[in-house]
């Protein structure tokens, strides 16, 4: 058990620092593919990083194109009304979803898991329609266009490049910002996902820590928004679709449900997949289906979690082997058998 | 005087057609306690089939309406036994296989017939007219077809003996199983009998309506509002709700026009989750 806790650890942390040689891509390359591969990786598992969270709760949500919505609006007025500092845009992102999310969380979190996903699928509509309805502040079907780029030290980033950093940024801060969260509340998130009823006679307060995890999950796909926002210097509904929560969905459960990892391998390799395809785009979401269904029906733990069974298969019999050959050394390593 | 009659009339037929895509949706939840996110992939198959059968191949509508509502129902069958059953204790499981098969789904769609919205036009056009109340021809044949099937669905449901063990199955799984029940037998039954509603709903409205591959996710958030209004699980809820969702649009789509009667339905739903979370009509049936 501990052992299992601490290879997680080192699975999430390694989802992180795989993030980390991103910076050099900027650098290296003016490839404008490249760029926007990049670009299309880091905002999509920013936003898978959302539906993580809140999976470790056992809880599948589509809010997240919606808390994109909110975070990239939120930027995008921020920025309209004259300040684009990265550092504020960045916590506008943040801050406006989570405060959505906290009466939201109240109302929905106290339902059942099946009503749950109901709720956050139309709330992703609500949230359409209300964008439509209040052209005044977001546009309407216009979206907000024209937006200058963030600035740093009064230093406007614009070129393709510091776009790029920005993004890739943005989503070194969310990939900690979910670190920090899921592992500051393992055990309590753990035992919800487990048996919640358990975890409730035994003094967890269940709404509390959901809320704390929904919170973060609003936050996290609302920095998702923001960079998106930055990229295409718009704000517009269309980026924001319901049914985009699906891609999403599929990077989690196609990378694995189960560690940080997951999310990261699952982003990577279905963004670079659709861009391979992209001169026949409509077939990609098949694949997408088809993967969907093997996960559950083949892989179920996704292709982390079935990379991490073929390890510890192997590792078992390897370390079978090495114990037969050595009986006395099998007390030593009992804790580990 | 006239015009608020005519919208009430337009109002029951599309309550006719939400309900019985949601009698359907909330058959499946309420049995096998699987959201089928793919309901509104069998709507939109439903509707190409009908179109390739009477437009391409020439059959009579009727004919083609028929074999669309058997093709959905014995796809859906095969697909409950093949690749749901195994899975369907495990709610996220089960939504994550039905969005997968949705998307294959849809996608084979634009395969075969192309991304653009197909020309499948209705067979029989004029009005009926009395004094200033005015209905269309096919939306009055809608509304008939459509009642019928929801008067033989609850004729399944409440007086046969399937649909006994039907109710028994989703009041308590493990008390009917005990009793000789065989969930593997009623399981692929009703996820056809709720697919073939959805595929004889689409068949007689994407006429009327339009046919396009991604006409399906309208449905299923439709379905999702109606659902939760009458009751996870409830098929009288479901009913109910349909009709109440089918007027609210009806009227406020022809007296406040653009999108302030689905923000409406929206804002009543949320109401309705704050003072009753169990939907209008529905109880505790399932530990979901």
């Amino acid at each position: 058990m501990q052992l299992n806790r601490r290879r997680e650890l080192s699975l999430d942390l390694w989802a992180v620092l795989l993030l980390f040689p991103l910076i050099a891509v900027p650098f290296l390359t003016n490839n404008s593919l490249v760029y926007s591969l990049t670009h299309q990786v880091v905002i999509g598992l920013v936003a898978t990083l959302g539906v993580y969270i809140m999976l470790r709760m056992d809880l599948l949500a589509f809010t997240v194109p919606a808390f994109m919505a909110i975070g990239g609006y939120a930027a995008a007025i921020v920025t309209k009304s004259g300040s684009s500092n990265l550092l504020l845009l960045m916590a506008a992102a943040f801050v406006v979803p989570a405060l959505f999310a906290i009466p939201l969380g109240a109302l929905v979190l106290r339902l059942k898991g099946t009503y749950f996903i109901f709720i956050t699928y139309i709330f992703n509509e609500i949230l359409q329609l209300l964008i439509f309805e209040t052209p005044t502040l977001t546009g309407g079907s216009d979206g907000i266009a024209g937006l200058p780029p963030a600035a740093m030290f009064g230093i406007e980033l614009s070129s393709p490049r510091m776009l790029l950093l920005v993004t890739i940024t943005v989503g070194i801060v969310a990939a900690l910002a979910t670190l920090a969260v899921t592992h500051r509340f393992r055990p309590e998130f753990s035992s919800i996902e487990e048996n919640e009823t358990l975890a409730q006679s035994l003094g967890v307060a269940v709404w509390k820590y959901r809320s704390i995890g929904f919170i973060a999950s609003a936050g996290v796909s609302g920095l998702a928004g923001f960079a998106l926002v930055n990229q295409l210097s718009t704000a517009h509904p269309s980026s924001f679709a319901s049914f985009s929560a699906i891609n999403y969905i599929a990077y989690v459960f196609v990378g694995g449900r189960r560690t940080m990892l997951g999310p990261v391998v699952g982003t990577v390799l279905l963004v670079s997949m659709s861009n391979a395809f992209s001169s026949q785009a409509q077939y990609s979401s098949a694949l997408f289906g088809l993967l969907l269904i093997a996960v559950v029906t083949i892989a179920p733990g996704g292709l982390v979690g079935t990379g991490q069974r073929l390890v510890a298969a192997l590792g078992s019999r390897f370390r079978g082997k090495a114990l037969a050959s050595e009986p006395n050394k099998t007390h030593a390593n009992g804790e580990h058998v | 005087m006239e015009s608020i009659i005519s919208t009430g009339l337009i109002g029951l037929s599309l309550g006719t057609q939400y309900a019985l895509i949601s009698i359907g949706f909330t058959l499946i939840f309420g049995i096998l306690g699987v959201i089928n996110f793919a309901h509104g992939g069998f709507y939109i198959l439903g509707g190409y089939v009908a179109f390739t059968l009477s437009h391409t191949l020439g059959l009579p509508y009727v004919a083609a309406v028929v074999i669309a509502t058997l093709a959905t129902g014995v796809l859906g069958y095969v697909i409950e036994f093949v690749l749901v059953d195994k899975h369907v204790n495990d709610h996220i499981a089960t939504m994550i296989l039905t969005l997968g098969i949705y998307l294959v789904m849809t996608t084979g769609i634009i395969g075969v017939y192309g991304p653009e919205p197909a020309e499948f036009t209705f067979p029989v056009s004029g009005a009926w007219r009395s004094g200033g109340v005015y209905m269309p021809y096919s939306n009055l044949i809608v509304f008939v077809v459509c009642t019928l099937a929801i008067a033989g669905v609850y004729y399944l449901i409440f007086k046969t003996r399937y649909g006994i063990a039907l109710r028994a199955m989703a009041d308590d799984r493990a008390v009917a199983t005990a009793q000789g029940i065989r969930p593997s037998r009623m399981f692929p039954l009703a996820f056809g009998i709720a697919t073939s509603l959805a595929g004889l709903t689409g068949a007689l409205v994407t006429p009327i309506l339009a046919l396009e591959p991604h006409g399906g996710e309208a449905v299923v958030t439709k379905a999702f509002i109606i659902v939760i209004l009458g009751g996870l699980g409830s098929v009288g809820g479901a009913t109910v709700a349909a009709f109440i969702v089918g007027m609210v649009e009806s009227y406020t789509s022809v007296y406040f026009g653009g999108s302030k009667g689905a923000l409406a339905l929206f804002v009543l739903v949320l109401v309705i989750l704050l003072v009753r979370p169990s939907g209008l009509m529905g109880r505790e049936t399932r530990k979901a």
